[in-house]
């Protein structure tokens, strides 16, 4: 069998890189991190939180890794109404934004994983454009299906264009692919453009078709990933996860398989998803899945079919309507394998390293939560 | 038709192009409120459908699982029955409780998932949080609810989060809705342990 | 003509009847003067020490210290009282003395009564506190009065005991500025009746961490829960008015109080004992630049004294429960207040800033302030000014009965300053026609409709 993995050594021998943790390299954010060391004086009643500072090298990850060559940031599933009808929804994108431009240094792009609009209504979309596009960074977006299904997307792409592309950055290969779609269930049932959007908003409607990537994508990824060789960096967006979790909330893509057996081929492909809005891990041979939050509202874990490298994050409190939102960072290694940032509101900042999935979740295990999740 | 009738005719005909071209233009601009989205979606299916008015909860049911109630067939066996005024069950008893008893329960459940329906305002419905019930741990109260303060039921906390979450008006304890929804909720949750107070 | 003198009969009698009931009334209240408003002031502001002592005489004339305070759940009092510390007649007398005492202050003139004065709401009522040679700190003194309840000491939380608050200030060089420890019991070693007390309190010689269990085991008893509102809890609806009614449904519901400062009959705190950031801090300065700042310091020197002149004595005092942490979510957080008597002791939050009760719903209405550590809870709440005033006329019912003067006379002044002045309302960020963020996102103009 194919080793997939790149041993330590193999990574130290392609030359000496700064580490993170030394100060040219530091951001802000990272420079608390390092306050670990402090963290035992003075706290009073011993009452250690469960999910104190992490560095974004946790203990255990044993420097096989070193530093990631560059990072972006992500800000997903807002769900906008108009900002007369929900004020909350608009003020939680703002937030993510404001977040986004604090960091400091800036990211090398800003990412927004879908769902802009609640009902893909175009004021909704024009909201969010114009809350998004105060990013100071370059900007990427992914369409979700609230964004879609009330016009099948006309809108969207008048606003940001296909929903299916590609672009490299920094040696690393990028790609949005397009996973939302559906087969037809309104037509038979005579439904208007509002019913349908209406009927895909419910995560747990099951008249809706499960989402899928379709034979036009797949053939576009296919020729997309043509010639590229096996060890380039690969990074897929995908607005539904690319795997099978729990088919009743559509956490879940119908021809996952077809997908990942076009990604088999290489080294490592990391696929980051949203739809999900919550802290989501995932491996299939050489794919690591990571979720993205959302900043709208947080989704409980599915009762079935949950992979077992998640650690779920504590259940939020519904009086804070920003717990278990949030934005984050992807911190992005040069073979393309990354550091998932999950940057919570009001929340420690919970890092999935590369060494966690690398390893199988053995390593750089992420603080477990300190209460029963959902 | 004389032409003046046919002036008019026209006249009339005009305005009326008129006033259709304006209320497009109205309701392109304006953005309608999910309430009135979701009313009209409502609306527009009974319009459609005026003899399935019946089978709302077959549709209910197509849209969402929801648990069936328990099944009561074990009181049809047993002798006792025979010369037993009140426990001579039947068949037919069974499914009118069945069937009921699940009135109720897919009620609360096309009112978790309609914003509308709760009363809120701004567009939230129970399932955005809670789909298919989940997370609502009804087999918990009662318990000392942290975010109210005190020992709550489960009418107390959807009310809570009619208020807040959801920011629409409380319910009363009696009102059709909340029996309705605490039926719902409680009903998903069916085969959990009794476990009151767990945090 | 005789249906005109019946009027004026009436109307005579009426008038005397009502000039009797306010004579009546005023003999009840009692003059002002009685309850020490203009007791002769002391060093620091504080009333004088004996003036305290007998006032604190007339407000607490017994203890049964064996016992939970009256309306107190048993249960919750006993879990509450620190094993090494168990409550006696000997220990509550020391700490009272010690409470008092000037002696432990570098100049002889700060004692835990200067700041926590039983004259004025067991806090100083200013904006910070005043030490040693004048010293102002920037923190807000919170009042002694049912600190039994708190998990932590101190709004950032980093005293986890009474007993280990208590030495605190004593050696803070702006509050009472001893050196160290053994200084102050250098003060007051030689005092032979210091000596006998300490020997029976605890039964071996003195030292400054029983100085520090003596004044806690004294702030244990000074439970003062017996409000209007605790009446009216308890079924009496008339205790609390209409108005006070309203506000406390208002408390529930719509103003979003009740979640972080729960109050019933087993925890009549109002506090929920966490901390939060709400925006107070972020009226003052650049948290980020702060924080980082903090960290370098505490990495060279972690040891509590240093952190106590930090908190206390610099800017980094803002940064709150972090400043103890080192968790980059509670920056800027600080302990939810206790709201059990809160009229009597303004001004509010942890610096002081905020003058009186109308100012605070003020600030919680239109959703804090904005920042990046914001608690999200906090959210604008759309109240109308009844609602406000309903909420304010809720809050002063929770001031216990024997304080009732002090509360009245608070009503007033507060009332008068709010009608003059209500610097932190902002009527479009409470009825959300601006959102939180929104300025510092979009710059001027507000997102396209």
């Amino acid at each position: 069998m194919r080793n997939r993995f790149r041993s330590g050594e193999a990574e130290r021998s392609e030359g000496p890189r700064p580490r993170a943790g030394s100060p040219q390299t530091l951001d802000r954010r990272a420079f608390f991190k390092l306050s670990a060391a402090a963290a035992g004086a003075a706290l009073a009643n011993g009452l250690t939180p469960p999910q104190a500072f992490m560095p974004v090298q946790v203990a255990g990850a044993a420097e096989t890794a070193g530093a990631p060559a560059f990072r972006f940031a992500y800000i997903s599933d807002s769900h906008l109404y108009s900002r007369e009808l929900n004020d909350r929804f608009a003020r939680a994108l703002l937030r993510a934004v404001d977040d986004v431009n604090a960091m400091d240094p800036q990211p090398d792009f800003v990412f927004y994983g879908g769902d802009l609009a609640q009902l893909g209504q175009v004021h909704e979309l024009e909201l969010g454009a114009s809350i998004i596009r105060k990013v100071k960074a370059p900007l990427k977006v992914m369409v979700g299906e609230h964004d879609w299904y009330l016009d099948m997307g006309r809108r969207w792409r008048q606003l940001f264009g296909q929903p299916t592309y590609s672009w490299d950055h920094k040696g690393v290969h990028f790609v949005v692919l397009m996973s939302v779609l559906e087969r037809d269930f309104w037509t038979k049932r005579r439904m208007t453009p509002m019913e349908r959007m209406l009927t895909v908003a419910g995560l747990d409607n099951g008249v809706q078709s499960p989402f899928m990537v379709g034979r036009d994508n797949l053939e576009w990824l296919e020729r997309d990933l043509r010639g590229r060789p096996a060890n380039t960096p690969l990074i897929v967006f995908s607005h539904s996860p690319l795997y099978k979790l729990y088919k009743n909330w559509n956490f879940w893509t119908d021809d996952a398989e077809d997908v990942q057996a076009i990604l088999t081929r290489f080294d490592r492909v990391v696929v980051i998803h949203g739809h999900t809005h919550q802290m989501l891990t995932h491996r299939i041979g050489n794919i690591h899945f990571h979720g993205l939050l959302s900043t709208a509202w947080p989704w409980p874990y599915a009762p079935q079919g949950m992979p077992e490298l998640t650690v779920q994050m504590s259940r939020p409190d519904p009086f804070n309507p920003n717990d278990g939102c949030g934005d984050g960072e992807v911190l992005v290694h040069a073979d393309g394998l990354v550091d998932k940032v999950y940057n919570l509101w009001n929340r420690s900042p919970i890092t999935v390293a590369r060494g966690y999935t690398e390893s199988g979740g053995k390593e750089c295990v992420p603080p477990k939560p300190n209460r029963p999740g959902f | 038709m004389s032409s003046n009738a046919r002036r008019a005719v026209a006249g009339i005909a005009c305005l009326a192009v008129v006033a259709i071209i304006v209320g497009c233009a109205q309701s392109l601009r304006s953005p309608r409120k999910p309430e009135e989205i979701v009313a009209g979606h409502m609306a527009q299916w009974k319009l459609k459908n005026p003899d399935r008015a019946d089978q709302w909860i077959e549709e209910e049911k197509e849209r969402h699982k929801i648990q069936p109630p328990a099944d009561n067939r074990d009181l049809l066996k047993g002798e006792q029955a025979k010369g037993h005024a009140y426990g001579n069950y039947t068949e037919r008893d069974i499914l009118i409780w069945a069937r009921e008893t699940e009135k109720l329960v897919v009620e609360g459940s096309r009112i978790f998932h309609n914003a509308a329906l709760l009363g809120g305002t701004i567009g939230v419905s129970c399932d955005m949080c809670h789909p298919d019930a989940a997370n609502t741990h009804p087999e918990t109260y009662p318990k000392y609810q942290a975010q109210m303060g005190r020992t709550a039921l489960l009418r107390d906390m959807i009310n809570w989060c009619i208020e807040h979450p959801v920011r629409g008006k409380p319910l009363g304890a009696d009102d059709p809705k909340m029996r309705a929804l605490e039926a719902y909720i409680t009903a998903q949750r069916k085969g959990v342990a009794l476990n009151y107070g767990k945090h | 003509m005789s249906h005109t003198r019946t009027l004026d009969a009436r109307l005579a009698g009426a008038i005397v009847g009502a000039v009797l009931l306010e004579a009546v009334l005023v003999l009840w209240a009692g003059t002002p003067a009685a309850e020490g408003a203009e007791a002769p002031v002391g060093q620091h502001g504080a009333a004088a020490m004996d003036v305290q002592l007998e006032q604190l005489a007339r407000l607490l004339p017994e203890t049964d210290v064996g016992q939970a305070p009256a309306g107190f759940d048993p249960v919750i009092w006993a879990a509450f009282v620190p094993k090494d510390n168990e409550l006696t007649p000997q220990r509550v007398a020391l700490g009272r003395k010690l409470y008092f005492d000037t002696r432990l202050s570098r100049d002889g003139t700060v004692s835990c009564a200067t700041c926590h004065d039983v004259t004025r709401g067991f806090t100083d009522q200013r904006k910070v506190s005043e030490g040693v040679e004048g010293q102002l700190g920037t923190r807000n003194a919170p009042t002694v009065l049912n600190t039994t309840l708190l998990e932590t000491l101190f709004l950032d939380g980093r005293s986890p005991t009474l007993d280990h608050q208590a030495t605190m200030p004593i050696v803070n060089p702006i509050e009472m500025g001893m050196p160290d420890g053994a200084a102050a019991v250098k003060a007051i070693a030689g005092d032979a009746e210091y000596q006998k007390a300490f020997k029976e309190a605890y039964g071996r010689e003195m030292n400054y961490e029983d100085i520090g269990r003596a004044i806690g085991a004294f702030e244990r008893v000074l439970v003062f829960i017996d409000s209007p509102f605790r009446r009216f809890l308890q079924g009496d609806r008339k205790a609390i008015s209409a108005d006070a009614r309203a506000g406390w449904d208002l408390f529930n519901g719509k103003a979003r109080c009740m979640t972080c400062h729960p109050m019933n009959l087993s925890n009549p705190l109002g506090t929920d004992n966490r901390f939060h950031n709400i925006g107070v801090s972020a009226r003052h300065q650049d948290f980020e630049e702060l924080a980082a700042r903090a960290l370098t310091v505490l990495k060279s020197d972690p040891s509590e004294k240093k952190l106590e002149e930090l908190a206390l004595s610099t800017p980094m005092g803002e940064l709150g429960r972090f400043m103890v942490t080192k968790i980059r979510s509670d920056t800027g957080a600080f302990r939810t207040s206790i709201l059990l008597n809160v009229g009597i002791s303004p001004p509010y939050m942890h610096d002081g800033s905020l003058p009186t009760l109308w100012d605070v719903i003020d600030h919680y209405n239109k959703g804090g302030e904005a920042n990046a550590f914001l608690d999200g809870g906090m959210e604008p709440l759309a109240l109308t000014e009844t609602e406000i005033d309903q909420i304010v006329a809720f809050l002063f019912t929770l001031t216990d009965q024997r304080l009732a003067a002090d509360n009245a006379r608070q009503i007033a002044a507060q009332r008068k300053a709010a009608r003059k002045s209500r610097a932190f309302r902002d009527d479009d960020l409470a009825f959300r026609r601006k959102l939180a963020f929104e300025d510092r996102v979009m710059g001027d103009k507000s997102p396209e409709k």
